[in-house]
């Protein structure tokens, strides 16, 4: 049954072409670091899961968000769990991106013919502080308020354009309820259209190219 | 390494990487289903006896709107609410507490004087005085409160 269904699935999307492709490669021979990629992909999941759940019961406005950020953690069955899961997802986000494009520099990975994977990683890289960035204010507590307010008053530091990126993130001259609403924006649909889309190329970059091996210690040590 | 062993080696970590994959997906599924569906099953409003008014209001024949609010406590926002109820007796003995809420779809009664009857717009659902269903697609009668009449006072049970 099982077997038929899959068959007339195929036979109409070619579905297994595509599984195949993703997870019938050879096995490499490389280390432990080789996995931060994929450890970074999981939390990359782990955000969006419990992001999407948060949504459910957080309103990004003055009025409302403190409170609602802590109805969530006090009184929403599992909140806390939800809420932690992404809280510290956050981090972990940034130092396994990190560390997983340490690797990616040491190992020399990014090289030819990797170098589209490796500018799509820098974008994600920084699609990755943008999340972090807008996602430390939207608790909207007396931290979250003064650490928005710090960060977009360096955007203002700059000549000429400085006023003006200044603005652009607070959506106005002080950080208000434009601010709030603006940088939930962009946190829960912009910057996750971005990774999706860029992890999307990425992975599919990594597939198509294999992984790299381990350089080599002499130019002629062959197995 | 034989043919025989990589095959079991594939075969082997198939399995592992579905049984992980199986148990990271009910340990996103079970706690997400609860977060979602949990709190929704909390009452959000103030239940117990409350005052609902002066008996003496109540017109012998006429069914009466008394109106009471009550606390709402929707998520963090606590807010005020109102309840509205007909209270009807034909000798001033015997008294109907009767809710506004069509038994239909939940669409609000009116009194019509003219008619004599109650009146729900969104289907043209009639009832009696006591609330009883004269046309229209309600189901069943208007639905009651338990009360308590004490001197004056009328008292019904919400929640
Ligand atoms: C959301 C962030 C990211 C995700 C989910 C991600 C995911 C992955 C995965 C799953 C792999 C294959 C396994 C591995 O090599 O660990 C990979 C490889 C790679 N990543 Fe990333 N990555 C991210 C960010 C970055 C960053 C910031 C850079 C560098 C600026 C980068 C550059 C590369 C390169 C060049 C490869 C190919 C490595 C090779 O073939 O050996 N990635 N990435
Ligand atoms: S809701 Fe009253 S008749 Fe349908």
């Amino acid at each position: 049954m099982a077997t038929r269904f899959s068959n007339w699935l195929d036979a109409r999307t070619g579905w297994r072409n595509v599984w195949d492709g993703i997870f019938l490669r050879k096995v490499p021979k490389v280390n432990w670091l080789y996995t931060l990629g994929s450890a970074s992909l999981f939390i990359v999941v782990n955000q969006v899961v419990t992001g999407i759940l948060l949504t459910i019961y957080y309103v990004p406005t003055p009025d409302h968000a403190y409170d609602s950020v802590q109805y969530i953690t006090t009184q929403v069955a599992l909140g806390w769990l939800i809420r932690g899961l992404h809280h510290w997802g956050a981090s972990a986000m940034v130092v396994l991106v990190f560390l997983h494009m340490l690797r990616v520099i040491f190992l020399g990975s990014y090289k030819f013919p990797r170098e589209v994977t490796w500018f799509s990683g820098v974008v994600l890289f920084l699609v990755v502080i943008g999340f972090g960035f807008t996602g430390y204010l939207l608790p909207w507590d007396e931290k979250a308020y003064w650490a928005t307010t710090v960060g977009t008053q360096i955007a203002g530091t700059p000549p000429l354009i400085g006023d003006l990126a200044l603005r652009i993130l607070r959506g106005g001259e002080e950080l208000t309820a434009m601010t709030l609403a603006r940088f939930f924006g962009i946190h829960i649909w912009v910057l996750p259209a971005i990774l999706l889309g860029l992890v999307g190329l990425h992975v599919y970059l990594v597939i198509k190219h294999g992984i790299s091996t381990t350089p080599k210690r002499e130019e002629n040590s062959h197995e | 390494m034989s043919e025989e062993f990589k095959l079991s080696r594939r075969k082997f970590l198939e399995k592992v990487t579905v049984g992980i994959g199986g148990v990271l997906t009910a340990l996103f599924g079970i706690p997400a289903a609860i977060f979602v569906v949990k709190p929704v099953l909390k009452k959000d409003e103030s239940s117990g006896w409350m005052r609902l008014g002066s008996i003496s209001k109540v017109t012998p024949g006429t069914p009466t709107l008394f109106s009471l609010k009550v606390e709402r406590e929707t998520g963090w926002i606590t807010d005020q609410d109102e309840i509205m109820v007909y209270v009807y007796t034909e000798d001033g003995r015997d008294y109907a507490v009767m809710s506004n809420i069509c038994t239909h779809l939940a669409c609000r009664v009116r009194w019509i004087e003219e008619r004599q009857e109650f009146f729900c717009p969104c289907h043209n659902g009639v009832y009696d005085k006591q609330g009883t269903v004269l046309a229209g697609p309600p189901p069943r009668p208007l639905d009651r409160y338990e009360f308590n009449i004490e001197n004056d006072d009328i008292y019904i049970k919400v929640g």
